[in-house]
């Protein structure tokens, strides 16, 4: 036996993805038993200008994480207003790996969540908040640092106050050091904000 | 010396939790996520885990059924989660989780608890 | 230019980042080591000082930065016999359990990319013919892909420097190469071995007719991607690959920072990476 060249390719030459009139097709091979179908399915649909229904729709009761994941990053790639509205539904998912996925989705889409994000950050569910603190990481927005200073001294739950003083450590600048020390003063019996704004505080410089 | 795996993607809760253990005499390693904690536990093997609940790529719960599906580790772990609610910590006990702690923890409880559950660290 | 100074808690901060994104982890140790070249960073980019590099680094779009610096501080060479353990572990490892597994008499198939110049695919073609036996049971197709026409060129031209092949043993040397005048000429048996094929991993139109494949090496590439086009070349290996087929990356490289597509299988020689069997 030997090395064998099966089918020579040409290699130049792209295959075709699909056109308009195949996007039906493909949003019934979304609902396809095969996983492998319903995988191709959903990253040829991402041209397909109502994709973003099709794949939200699809999203919440795809069983088979491959096939989320790819559902997930067409989305991204779109991020268009029903990608976005999609993507923050499954924030409130039960499902923890959904809830995950999403946020790591939406952190790729810093322009498109730069004006939902305050209302995120008010959310009456804290977890909702933390995954928006989370969120902040990869948004470059001039109120980055203001919103998270904001958030370390109203939010009234400790645990969304814990990620933003995690953050401010990589994103601060010494107009956080007043912040920072004030929430050590108001959580002072609590060892991991003493520990997490001291390590902030070291990270902002200026003083 | 017992040797323990933070698995958590907030860099300083890892550090956070690390300091405590290493006061207490423990060696740590750290992983951002349940995939490279995979990754380190074919590598070497640890006497326990701690393990946060939100993580990117895969998450706590996902981290333990597959530790404890494919027979990686038998050894305890501690899964730790911003959540109070009873249904999260059955979710974690039914994952393979060995004890629930709600974030932030605090140090005496964290040390006695890896204490109690794999004792000291020599 | 005033002195660029790199705090420790500059150090810090940008260890943890970096840890989080490419999965490399510095020790205090490589204080030094680090420094120098964010230093060289700042300066090349004109940032001025880290808290400026710093924000460059995280917010641009683009992710070239990010891949600049991570060129750096990984050293990434193309050699023959580049990260051996690799090749070890595929002809004493991953082709037994392919073969063992394996239900027709079709050939095996490996697809590397990226190709760049060649050096990967002809070591794997070189391997298999000197340290699996199964070479004499199996047909073998390998196929290797670049985005780059002109590295394409070059590998299916199979000329090498001394440089490229200081790794081989010259055993090797003498039985695989020709001495030319300006280096060594790769044999014709071995140029016949590989297919070099034009493929840009971002593309599904170039990639979808790549299936089937028992292993892909896709090594030093996804690190230097930015984070949407490595989850999306991951997929793409996915797909490229039959269920329990395998993916070896670089060795400072961790399917962790890409993708949660694929289960961990740890073998002697490496670890390495293997789409799941189909569920139904």
């Amino acid at each position: 036996m030997a090395f064998v060249k099966v089918a020579a390719r040409d290699t130049q030459q792209d295959t075709a993805n699909p056109r308009a009139l195949e996007y039906d097709a493909l949003e019934l091979q979304l609902h396809d038993e095969s996983a492998d179908v319903r995988r191709w399915a959903a990253r040829d649909l991402v041209d397909c200008p109502s994709a973003s229904r099709m794949l939200v729709g699809r999203l919440h009761e795809e069983g088979d994480a491959s096939v989320r994941e790819v559902i997930l990053t067409a989305l991204t790639i779109r991020g268009d207003d029903i990608a976005m509205t999609g993507l923050v539904e499954c924030l409130r998912s039960e499902h923890v790996s959904l809830r995950n996925e999403a946020v790591e989705a939406m952190k790729q889409l810093p322009e498109k969540m730069a004006p939902i994000i305050r209302e995120l950050l008010g959310d009456p569910d804290p977890d909702v908040r933390i995954f928006a603190v989370n969120i902040l990481e990869s948004l470059r927005h001039p109120e980055v640092e203001s919103w998270l200073i904001s958030v370390i001294e109203t939010d009234p739950e400790l645990n969304v106050c814990a990620t933003a003083v995690d953050l401010l450590g990589e994103v601060g600048s010494p107009a956080a050091r007043l912040p920072l020390h004030r929430i050590k003063e108001r959580y002072a019996d609590v060892p991991y904000i003493q520990f997490a704004a001291e390590v902030a505080l070291s990270r902002l410089g200026g003083e | 010396m017992k040797r323990i795996l933070i698995v958590d993607d907030a860099g300083t809760v890892r550090m956070y939790h690390r300091k405590i253990l290493e006061s207490a005499g423990f060696a740590v390693e750290e992983a951002v996520n349940g995939i490279e904690a995979i990754e380190k536990s074919l590598q070497r093997a640890f006497d326990l885990y701690i393990v946060d609940v939100n993580m990117p790529k895969l998450d706590g719960y996902g981290f333990l059924r597959e530790l404890r599906e494919q027979k990686l580790a038998q050894v305890p772990a501690i899964m730790v989660s911003t959540e109070a609610e009873s249904a999260d910590q059955s979710q974690a006990y039914a994952a393979g989780a060995n004890a629930y702690l709600i974030k932030p923890v605090k140090p005496d409880e964290l040390k006695s608890l890896v204490k109690l559950l794999i004792g000291e660290p020599r | 230019m005033a002195e660029i100074e790199i705090t420790s808690a500059d150090f810090e901060k940008f260890r943890e980042f970096f840890y989080r994104k490419t999965g490399i982890q510095f020790e205090p140790s490589k204080r030094y080591f680090v420094d120098k070249r964010l230093v060289e960073r700042i300066e090349a980019t004109q940032t001025q000082n880290f808290r400026n590099y710093f924000t460059t680094l995280r917010f641009e779009a683009s992710g070239e930065e990010l891949q600049n610096l991570t060129n750096i501080m990984t050293v990434n060479e193309t050699y023959f016999f580049r990260e051996e353990y690799q090749f070890e572990c595929l002809v004493n490892s991953i082709l037994p359990d392919v073969v063992s597994r394996k239900g027709d008499n079709g050939p095996i198939r490996i697809w590397a990319v990226p190709s760049s110049s060649g050096e990967e695919p002809y070591s794997i073609a070189m391997y298999l013919l000197e340290f699996w036996a199964g070479i004499n049971q199996w047909d073998v197709e390998i196929i290797s892909s670049d985005i780059d026409t002109e590295v394409l060129a070059k590998a299916r031209a199979g000329l090498y420097s001394d440089r490229s092949v200081q790794h081989l043993p010259l055993r090797l040397l003498q039985k695989y190469f020709k001495s030319t005048g300006d280096g060594h000429q790769i044999s014709q048996d071995l140029r016949d071995a590989v297919d070099f094929t034009r493929v840009n991993l971002a593309d599904r139109g170039t990639t979808r007719d790549y299936r089937d494949f028992d292993v892909v090496f896709c090594r030093n590439l996804l690190i230097y991607f930015d984070d949407i086009s490595r989850r999306g070349a991951a997929e793409t290996i996915y797909d490229a690959l039959k269920p329990e087929g395998f993916v070896c990356l670089g060795h400072s490289e961790s399917m962790s920072r890409f993708s949660s597509l694929y289960k961990v299988r740890k073998f002697d020689e490496a670890r390495v990476y293997q789409r799941p069997a189909d569920s139904k």
